[in-house]
Formats: structure tokens, sequence, C-alpha cells
């Protein structure tokens, strides 16, 4: 602190109203703004960027590497089944004579479009829902968190599986049987934020000044439920591609020739049996590599937003 | 030989990012009956010295060097297990927050029980006979019932009680009080003092009394420690801390408090700047950045602590010689005290017959079984231009009525009025447009402003919802708002959580009078400020109510600062103002008992006035909102009342121009000649 | 507490009235009526028409709602045209041995999880908690079956510890439980799963209580380490959980699922995998609204157990 001391008498000298050249509230500390504070938390979490790095590079791997790594995925080759890594195949092959390693890629695609789509179709609509019942309050609301009730007592992997059995196949046709069943659960956490926000002191200034409601949930409601929304976003991705990956285990997935990560696990009993080892674990370990990167990166992203806020 | 002896003690916090040296070089002493005050604002340490004596440092905490002595054993360096067999025996401490401090889910018996079974090796029903009788000590009613109860199921002033007798327990030699009445009502605080006092006097517990506010050590400690950044500034006995301090932040903080009987014409000392970053403290004067008497001498080199007694010793270069004297007034708020005749005054705001119920749900079907009755009938005036106070302890409804005036809550009942206008039936545009001359300015400085908008943003943003002003001149009364409460430019590209408390309570006040209102409501402004930013704001407040000619109701549960920035105080006891004058009035002629009360709990800082003060017996717990006491509300802890007061609820009768009370019982004479009657 | 638990109840009640009204739907919409499968694939409209008809697949949905509705009442959920059998009576025949797996597997992750939560959160940021915490993200992130098909390969194929699935021979529940090592790989894939997430929340909630100033109390009353986790720390931290098993209950039926059909194990699961294969509707929906009454029951439970045992939850 450098700056000169103002006469501990304040009052005299200076006193016509307007303050003397040293205001006298102190010199305002510069730390960081609001977002690259925790943008600034979140590179500083090693761990988060080394996941934010994986998630890079899977999607490279897999929307770039066909291009570079081309391979037959679609005319089953009845004399190349099962062979082992080697001669050509770095991966070996499965039982349609598929190069596995193009076969990764392949699966890798749609199981990052699949998780991606349903994790956004879940959360524009859990959103909506959980901040209109928030805002609303009263009977509404509770007709709004009541039917989010009955859809969370439904276990999600079984109605999604029920319904696969006439309504699957496609990544579009996924992304909506999991993302319309999935939303319940960011919306009661939109509306847990909304309730609180409302709460809050700062929204109460708005109203006093007269802003409007539109201005008060565009200015205020929203940008500071953003960041739970986000969070949650990066959760959902992972949570989708986990299911996914049990769809395709059940062997309810894509249709062939497509595939996801779940579907080439779907005859896994089998390989591991058969001891065809390169066709359960690099698969296996990719989906976990990819879902473990994507669960870092959201709580890391939980824990800088969180800092930024508890900073005082 | 001292009970607690404690020398040269520094401790050092490691957090990821550096090192915080907390405590530095500090030595203090406590004999045996005696109260040895330590006070400091937050952040200087003296918790800190506390959780060290104990060895209860947080993470990353140590002792660096120093040594503290019980009885003449060194604690210091001792094993774990040799420690915890002095603590909550020998050496006992009580905290802040009774409600975080006690376990949620074990009953009240089980916890003050607890050190007995572990330190006397008691059976359970021994441990729980000890515990009664040191409940009963403490004074907590009807203790053995309150044995099986839980800590949610008292208040805050019981569970305090209970926390004091979870440190009797043991009977220890010495006795921690850290801040241990900062979270209770003054009525209450003055109890728990009592309680304090008691228990020196007849067990001889040396005690430390740790706390920010000068007025509770004044009266009952024989020593006062001054601690600031760290270390210990000055240290003396008690009286001559208060008559003749040497160092400039004593001086400073004496006089930054604003006292009951201060002319409120006058500013108040304040300490501009903020207290240093301890993680790398200077290796000069800590407050020499905030000091006007600091010379390069004071900015090279530390002060030794040292003074010309043994029992004197101070760390200045260039000490002062005793406490300030301001004699010279704000000029515009002595023009303006000159020129204001409050009974004169053309009403801008009247608050007509108001009411505000919460419902309180339970049963089956949610419905509504009774209700919480914060503002029950209250009728106020504020004159234009005026400056209203409402005093009162929590509970009392003054925050729900600010919240009425401003609109953010609806009254059951009444009205209000602005400018004979009843505002908030207004809807939509017109609504709008009334909301302007209402603006309020809200208690936690962390809440108040969006985290999200950059304080150009929140300022401008009054401007924009009520269309005010071209671009540029919005640009320009922004820089001169943030002239007029001192703030530099350059904050108007920063975010809320780049400022301190007390800087944001300046933007949260320029925000307010953006719309230039007619009236203001400042909820509980500088109490979530530590003390020696407070007169800072208050100071600026002062300031610019004088210029701004707006009405203001100032709402604290601080009857000191609500008496330097109020015109007239209205006194709120559980819903319904009990009192309502001019400053002078409440202080020097007040009528109603709970203003009384009031008056005399609070802790000065004067000695001589605390030691005279006889014990005004406001006994007991203030009554549930929820079920207030018949006729007068006060009568369940008022020492004057009689059969009356149950069964007729008395109205405000005049005791002088523009001062009235509610008491079938005053203290003086009412205006129509009704003879104060004697309590029999 | 009484008006607690029947508002409760209420609550409940309701929410499986949504969740049947749903299913119902659903049924209605995928298999409006067993004709089919009692007629053959081959039959003709006229036929099946007639058949609905005179069994009631054609009255309007309401009414076909009701009797659904008064059917669950009863504890009839239906019949199996592909199984021949009731639902219900394949029901009781498997809900024993899945009741003991998942049981097994749950009381086996809880007694793993809450001690190791409690322990990560005291050695906070010490080697151990880093790598318990890592090991529990990586099986947080893992499909549950690709743990089994590691233990598989391992444990099972490579040394042969324990059986690649569970052997024909074990059909009783009484069978399952005296023959551990048979069990033991689905029980603990099924336990793993929980193991992360619980001892993950129980750490959480172990560092928000160690923070809290009753601790500090604790300990300045001169009581050891030991004694302040466990007659403070442990009931409170652990109160939370007892809400946190409530919820997990739809991921205990899903991890059901896929351990019983990677491990063959003759239980709730299996049926439901077959039928799906089968597409048995009404086997398929009959166990999602067991599984959702499951659920609603769960919460239930869970909720009343906190009201009891947490003495400042206030129950209006």
């Amino acid at each position: 602190m450098t700056e000169p001391a103002a006469p501990l008498i304040e009052g005299l000298g200076g006193v016509a109203g307007l303050s003397a050249t040293v205001p006298e509230g102190g010199e305002v500390q510069v730390i960081a703004s609001g977002w690259k504070l925790a943008l600034r938390e979140f590179f500083d979490n090693k761990l988060a960027v080394l996941g934010l790095a994986v998630i890079v590079l899977f999607v490279l791997f897999c929307f770039i590497g066909p291009l570079i790594h081309p391979s037959n995925q679609s005319l089953v080759n009845p004399l190349n089944t099962d062979l082992a890594p080697g001669h050509g195949h770095a991966l070996g092959t499965d039982e349609n004579g598929f190069d596995e390693f193009g076969r990764i890629m392949l699966g890798g695609q749609t199981a990052l479009e699949i998780g991606f789509f349903a994790a956004t179709i879940a959360t524009v609509i859990g959103t909506l829902w959980g901040a209109i019942s928030g805002l609303a309050g009263g009977i509404v609301d509770g007709i709004m968190m009541r039917m989010v009730d009955i859809l969370l007592s439904i276990p999600l992997l079984f109605i999604v599986l029920v319904l696969a059995t006439k309504y699957s196949g496609t990544v579009v046709k996924l992304s909506l049987l999991i993302g319309l069943w999935a939303w319940p659960i960011p919306s009661r956490l939109v509306r847990g934020e909304v309730l609180t926000l409302r709460e809050r002191d700062f929204v109460s200034a708005a109203r006093v000044m007269g802003a409007t409601r539109a201005r008060i949930i565009l200015r205020h409601l929203i940008p500071n439920a953003l960041s739970v929304v986000i969070v949650n976003v990066t959760f959902q991705i992972a949570d989708s591609i986990l299911i996914l990956a049990y769809i395709g285990f059940l062997g309810f997935g894509l249709q062939f020739p497509a595939t996801s990560w779940g579907d080439m696990l779907g005859g896994a009993q089998n390989y591991v049996t058969e001891g065809y080892w390169w066709l359960v674990y690099p698969v296996g370990g990719c989906l976990v590599a990819l879902v473990l990167a994507t669960n870092l990166v959201g709580d890391a992203l939980r824990d800088a937003f969180d800092v930024r806020l508890r900073r005082r | 030989m001292p009970a607690l002896e404690v020398e040269h003690l520094s401790t050092h916090i490691e957090l990821s990012r550096a090192t915080v040296q907390a405590v530095g070089n500090v030595s203090i002493s406590l004999d045996t009956h005696e109260m040895v005050g330590l006070v400091g604002e937050s952040g200087c340490g003296k918790s800190m010295l506390g959780l060290s004596i104990l060895g209860l440092l947080p993470n990353g905490g140590h002792i660096v060097e120093g040594s503290i002595k019980l009885d003449d054993r060194e604690l210091v360096g001792l094993p774990t297990a040799e420690l915890r067999r002095v603590r909550g025996n020998e050496v006992a401490m009580i905290f802040q927050d009774s409600q975080s401090s006690l376990n949620p889910t074990k009953t009240i018996g089980e916890q003050v029980a607890e050190p007995v079974r572990l330190h006397r090796g008691a059976s359970k029903r021994e441990a729980l006979d000890r515990a009664l009788e040191v409940l009963e000590l403490v004074g907590l009613p009807q203790p053995r019932e309150r044995l099986g109860d839980y800590p949610h199921q008292l208040s805050g002033g019981l569970r305090q009680r209970v926390m004091i007798a979870i440190a009797l327990s043991c009977e220890p030699k010495v006795l921690l009080a850290d801040e241990p009445t900062t979270a209770l009502d003054v009525t209450i605080q003055a109890q728990i003092l009592r309680v304090l006092d008691d228990l020196r006097d007849r067990h001889g517990m040396a005690t430390l009394l740790v706390t920010h506010d000068m007025g509770v050590v004044a009266g009952r400690t024989s020593r006062v420690n001054v601690m600031y950044a760290g270390r210990i500034v000055e240290s003396a006995e008690t009286h001559r801390l208060f008559t003749g301090m040497r160092h400039p932040y004593t001086q400073a903080l004496l006089g930054s408090i604003p006292r009951l009987e201060q002319d409120a014409t006058k500013p108040l000392v304040s300490i501009p700047g903020l207290p240093p970053d301890l993680t790398n403290p200077p290796q000069a004067c800590r407050f020499a950045p905030r000091c006007p008497r600091a010379t390069e001498q004071c900015r090279a080199e530390e002060p030794p602590l040292k003074g010309e007694h043994a029992s004197h010793v101070f760390a200045c270069w260039h000490p002062v010689d005793g406490p300030i004297e301001l004699t010279s007034q704000i000029r515009v708020v002595a023009e303006r005290a000159a020129r204001l005749d409050v009974k004169a005054l053309k009403p801008v705001l009247q608050i007509e017959n108001a009411v505000r119920e919460y419902p309180v749900t339970a049963g089956l079907l949610k419905r509504k079984v009774a209700s919480v009755k914060a503002v029950s009938d209250v009728t106020l005036t504020v004159g234009e231009g005026e400056a209203l106070g409402l005093v009162g302890e929590s509970g009392c409804g003054k925050t729900t009525l600010g919240k009425l005036v401003v609109g953010i809550e609806k009254p059951d009942g009444g009205r209000v009025v602005l400018a004979g206008e009843e505002v908030f039936r207004n809807r939509g545009r017109a609504l709008r447009f009334a909301r302007r001359d209402l603006q309020m300015m809200f208690q936690d400085p962390y809440a108040s402003l969006d985290p999200r908008m950059r304080v150009h943003a929140s300022l401008r943003e009054p401007l924009i919802v009520q269309r005010i002003g071209s671009a540029r001149e919005q640009e320009k009364k922004i820089r001169t708002m943030l002239d007029e409460v001192g703030l530099p430019h350059n904050a108007l590209e920063r975010y809320p959580h780049e400022f301190s408390g007390g800087q944001r309570q300046r933007i949260a006040l320029a925000r307010a009078l953006m719309l230039e209102p007619k009236v203001l409501v400042a909820d509980e402004p500088v109490s979530a400020l530590d003390v020696s930013i407070r007169s800072q704001v208050l100071n600026l407040m002062k300031r610019l109510q004088a210029e701004h000619n707006m009405a203001s109701i100032v709402i604290s549960h601080d009857l000191a600062v609500v008496k330097y920035l109020s015109d007239r105080i209205g006194v709120m006891y559980l819903g319904k103002i009990v009192e309502l004058g001019t400053g002078d009035d409440i202080y020097y002629r007040p009528a109603h008992p709970y203003t009384e009360a009031l008056i005399k709990t609070i802790p000065l800082p004067d000695p001589e006035a605390e030691r005279d003060n006889e014990d005004v017996a406001i006994r007991g717990e203030p009554p549930s909102p929820i079920e207030p006491p018949s006729g007068c509300r006060f009568r369940t802890r008022c020492p004057r009342a009689q059969a009356t007061c149950a069964e007729v609820e008395p109205a405000l009768r005049s005791f002088g121009p523009g001062h009235q009370a509610a008491c079938h019982y005053p203290l003086r004479p009412a205006s129509n000649g009704d003879v104060a009657r004697p309590p029999r | 507490m009484i008006g607690y638990i029947i508002r409760r109840l209420a609550t409940a009640v309701i929410v499986v009235l949504g969740v049947a009204a749903i299913i119902f739907a659903l049924l209605h919409w995928l298999a409006p009526s067993p004709a089919y499968d009692v007629l053959g694939p081959k039959a003709q409209p006229a036929a099946v028409a007639s058949w609905s008809r005179l069994h009631g697949y054609d009255r309007p949905e309401i009414e076909q709602f009701f009797t659904y509705l008064t059917n669950l009442v009863h504890l009839n959920f239906g019949y199996s045209y592909k199984l021949s059998q009731s639902v219900s009576a394949l029901f009781k025949e498997n809900a024993g041995r899945s009741a003991y797996l998942t049981g097994a597997a749950l009381v086996l992750s809880l007694i793993i999880a809450i001690p190791l939560g409690i322990m990560q959160a005291v050695r906070r940021n010490t080697v151990e908690d880093y790598t318990f915490t890592t090991l529990n993200f990586v099986l947080y992130s893992m499909p549950s079956f690709f743990l089994g098909l590691i233990l598989i390969q391992f444990l099972a194929l490579d040394w042969g510890i324990f059986p690649p699935g569970v052997s024909s021979s074990i059909t009783t529940t009484w069978q399952a439980f005296t023959h551990p090592a048979q069990l033991t790989l689905p029980i603990v894939t099924l336990a793993a799963i929980n193991v992360a997430s619980f001892s993950r929340y129980m750490r959480s909630s172990a560092l928000d209580n160690l923070a809290q100033d009753y601790i500090r109390l604790a300990r300045a009353k001169g009581l050891s380490e030991r004694a302040v986790l466990a007659r403070h720390l442990f009931r409170n931290a652990s109160l939370p959980m007892i809400t946190l098993v409530g919820l997990s209950i739809p991921t205990l039926l899903v991890g059901n699922l896929l351990t019983e059909y990677l491990f063959n194990y003759p239980g709730l699961g299996l049926l439901f995998y077959t039928a799906l294969g089968n597409l048995d509707y009404n086997v398929l929906l009959a166990y999602v609204i067991l599984g959702a009454i499951l659920t609603v029951l769960g919460n239930l439970i869970a909720d009343i157990a906190i009201a009891a045992a947490d003495p400042r939850v206030r129950l209006d």
C-alpha cells in the first residue's frame, strides 16, 4: 500500500462534498475478472487440463483418424475374422473382419456424437423446465416438480432399453431417446439454483430500482445460473456415453454396420472367453478414458466456479 | 506467578500459495482472578492466538517460536497426548458461534457431561449430575428439563450459556473467551458478560476476553492488549488505555466508534485504507501505511514494544498522548443541523398502520396454524430530508418494515404513502416511475451486488431501467457518484469480488443514490464491516445525507450508529414501536423501560462509566414473535410490569414535542400531566 | 411424526400413480393386445380383432387403465404369453435371488465406503487420499460390465480362483448364499461402482463436517482425534448417506441387470434381458414399474429414517 495517508480527521480540509485527490476507500486490489478467475482456477488444476487434452485428442482421433488411416468398415470379410494384432492390423480384426483400430475410431465418433447431442437435449429441456418451475413458484412449481419426481422414479436405463426395442439404431434416434428421458436430472438442479438466486439481495435490489421481471431473469438470474448449467452439461455427456455403452453392450444400440463403443463390447463375454483381448480392452480402455476425462473436467469446472463465488 | 504466560509467540499458517504470518511476537500474561482483554479487528490474529494456546490451529498452522507457560509448565512442544489432558481441563475455550459449535445431534446433557467423563473418569450418572450443577451455575433456566434438549431447540443466548458450562465443567484455571457475545443481541450480551464476571469472581479463573468491541472490555478487564496485523501494538491497564493511550491505532480505533453522547455534526475518526496482507508483512511498522504520523523511520524499521512503565507498553516511534478531541464539525452537516426543524417538515413518507405477518404451516395439509407477527400496526411519518432511525434487537421487525417501505414485501394491512400517493397500488410504468424515489442499501455487502456484473454495469442499471439520461449523461453521472463515495475510477471495470466489504458498501450506496431517491432505506449499513472501516462509511453517509437532502431510514441494532445518523429515532420491540423521539429525547429522556435497558446494556468504551453502571434488570429471553405476549409485548421482561400491562395494550402517548412512548408505567411523566406511577 | 409419514406416503402414492399412467400408456402403445402372441404371428386381422374384443382389449383406454391399476394393487403384474406364466409368479421366483445379490452388494459397498470416505477426509491431500480418489474416479467412469469383464479375465479365466459365470446348479437363494465362491465376482462387480460414488459422497460429507465448529469444540474439550471421529463426526457425516442410499436404488437395479446378464445369474435382471429379446412387453414394463415402486419406497424409507435419526429435521 503506497497511498499517502489521508488526514485522520476526515472532515477538515477538502470537505465540500467531493473527496480530495486520494479517495479514502483505499486502493482497489486487482485480482482478476470473474470468468478469467474461474478459467485460471481451472487451468491450475493439472488433472483438468489433462482431461481436456484427452477429450480433444479423442475428438481428433475419432474424426480425423479415418482420413489418415482408412479401413473397410462395411463389407464383411469372412477370411479375416478375429485376427490377433499384427499383419497390417494394429489391433487385429473383429468377427466381421473389420480392422479393429478403424472400428474404434468409428465407434468413438458415434459415442461422442450421441453423448454430446443427448446431453444438449437433456440440458436444454431440463434447464427450461427447472427455471420456469423455480420462477413460477406456487402450484405450477408443485405440479412441474411432481412430474419430475415421477420421471425420476423410473430407472433410466430400463425405460430406454424398453423403448430401444422399437426405436433405436441411429445416432439421432438414440440421442433423442436418451436425451428425452434424462432431462429431469438437470431440471432439479437448475430449479434449486433459481430458487436460491431469487432470494439474493442483488435480485431484490434490481426489483427495488424498478427492473422488469424479464430483465431480472435475463440479466441477473440466467448469467448466475449459467455455471450450474455448464457443469451439468459436462456430467451429462459423461453419463450419456455410459448409458450408450450399456445399451450397446446389451445389443440394442446402433444398426450394423454403424457401431459405437458399447456395441463393440456386445460380444465381449465371448471375446474374453475366446481370448480375443484386443477386441475388449482397447475399446473399453478408450471408453473409460473418455468418460474419466469428461468427469475430471466437470469436477474441475465445478470447483473453479465455486472458488470464484467464494472469493472475498 | 501468572496462571498463563505467553512470551514472544509467533504462529504461521501455510496455505497452498503462501504462508500467512498470523501471530507475530505476542506476549500476554494472565493472573488468577484476572480478566484481560485482547482487542483487534478481524484478521488481526487474536483468534489464532487463542487457538495457538490450545494447539487447535487449522490445517497448515503451527507455532514457529515462543513459549506458552501454564503455571510454569511449558505447553509449546508438549506431546499431543499431554496437551489433550490440558484442553478442556485446565484451559478451556468458548467460541463465538454457539450454533455451529454444538453438535446438532447430541443432547445438551451429553455435551456438557463429555469433558467430565473424559477428564475425571466419571460415570454417566455422575457426569450428568455435574452437568446439571454447572448449567445451574451459568444461569440456564430449567436446567433439568434442558438436559435432554438438542441445541437447535435453544435460543442463541441459552446456547452460549451451555458453551460456558462446557468450558467450566472441569473447573479450568484459564478460560479463553473468543468473541463470546458478538453474535448475540445487546440485552442478552449483557447477561452473558455478567455470567463471565460472576464466574471470574467466584472461581478465580484467569480469563482472556478476546473481542473487537472496545466497550465490552472497558468495564470488566484489568488490562487490555490491542492487536493489529498480528502484533500487539499496545498493552496497558484498562483505565490508562482508554484515557491515556499512546499508539495511534488505539487512538483512532476509539475515536472511530460513535458514542451515544456524541455530537452528530462532528465526524468520526476514520482510518483510511485496509489492514495489510499478512502473507507478506512489511519489515516495518505495520500500521504505517494508514497512520497520519508516519515518517520514513516508521516505514523502514519496526518499532519495539516498550514504555516508561512495564505496565504500559506500546510499539510506536511517534506515539500520541491520550484520546483525540474532534472539535470541528462537518460543515455541510452542521449547516443542515442548523436549518433543520424536525417538527416543521413536510412529510414525504407515511407508513400507516402497517402490518406484516408470515404464516406458519403445520400438519397434514400444511394449513396455516399461526403467524409470525413481524410488524404489528406501525405508524410513522418521515419528513422531507429527515433522517429517521429504527433501532431494536433481532426479531423486532425493523428490517421487515424497511422492506415494506421499498416494496420488497407487501403489507398485510395498512399502507405506505409516498408524497401523498399510495405507491405500491400502482402497476407497470407508474410503479416503475414511483420506485425512483424509494431506494435501499442492503446489509450484506457480499450479496447485494450481482457477482457477474462489473461495477460499471451495476451503477448504470438503475439509469437504464428508469430511462434517465443519454449515454453520455449516464457516464458522467456514474463517475460523479464514484467520486462522491470515494472510490477510484478504475473500480468501474472490476467485479464485486475484487473489493473489500467496506468498498462494496460504498458501491451499494452509490447505486442506491443514482436515482436521487426521495427516501433511502439503509438496512444495517455497517454491521458487516470491520470496526475501523465503519467510520469511513458512516462519515460518508452523514455527508451524503446533508448534500442530497434526501430522507433516509437507517435501520440498525446498534443504537450509537442509529443516533449518529438520525434526526429522530424509533425504538422497536417485537413488531411494535415502543418509543419515538429525537436522539436527545431517547438518550437523555427515555420514557420506555426497554429504551432505558437498551441504553444501559450497550457496553460503553469508557471504563468509569461502565463500572458505575448498575445492573439493569432486563430478565429473560425475548418471547416468540409467533405468540407475542398479550397487552404490552415487553411486559415479560420489564421490571416495572403490572397487571394492567397484561390486559391493556399501551398506546403511544406524548412526552414532549415529537417524543412519544407506549407504556403504562413510563420512566417520566407524560405531557398530559400523568404522573409516572412507580412500580410497586 | 405420524403426520409426516402419512404425508410422505400420500406423495409416494401420487408418484406411483403417475408412473403407472406413463407405463400404461407405453404398454398400450407398444403392445395393445396380446392377440398375436396367443394366435400366432400369422393370424388373420379379423381373428385378432375378435379375440381382442373378447378379452377386453378394445375398451376405452381409461377403463383399461383402471383395470390395470386394480390389478397392480392386487399385485397382479400381468401375464407373459412368451413364458406362459403370470408375471407375478415370475417375479416371485426370481426376486429372492436378485434381492440377495443386490443386498449383499449394497452392504459390502457401505462397509467399505463409509470408513474409506472418512479416512480420505481425515487424510486429505495425502498420498492415500489421492490414490483412492483416483481409483474412485476410474471406477466411477467405468461401465460396470467392463469391471466385471476384467474380473472375469483375471480372477476367473487366468487365475481360476472364481468361476466366470454362476453355475446353472444355483437355483435358489439359499444355494446362492451357501456357495459364496460362485457369487463373489457378481457381488464384487455390483458393489464396486457403488463404492466409488458412496465413498466420494462420504468424503465430501466428512470434509464438510470436519470444517464445522463443533469438531473444534470437541477437540477443545481434550478428546483424542479418534474419539472426535467416532463420537462426533461419524454420526453427523453418515446421516446424509441414508438419503444417498435411497437415491441409489435405480442405480442398483441397473447394476443388477448388467451383473446378472454378465454372470448368467438367474434373477430379475436376467428375466428382463430375456424379455427384451422376446419383446415381451408385459414383463418389461412390469419390471419397470416394479423398479419405480422400489425407488419410491426406497426414498420414502430413507426420508423417514432421516426424520427419526436427525433431531434437526422439523417434521412440518
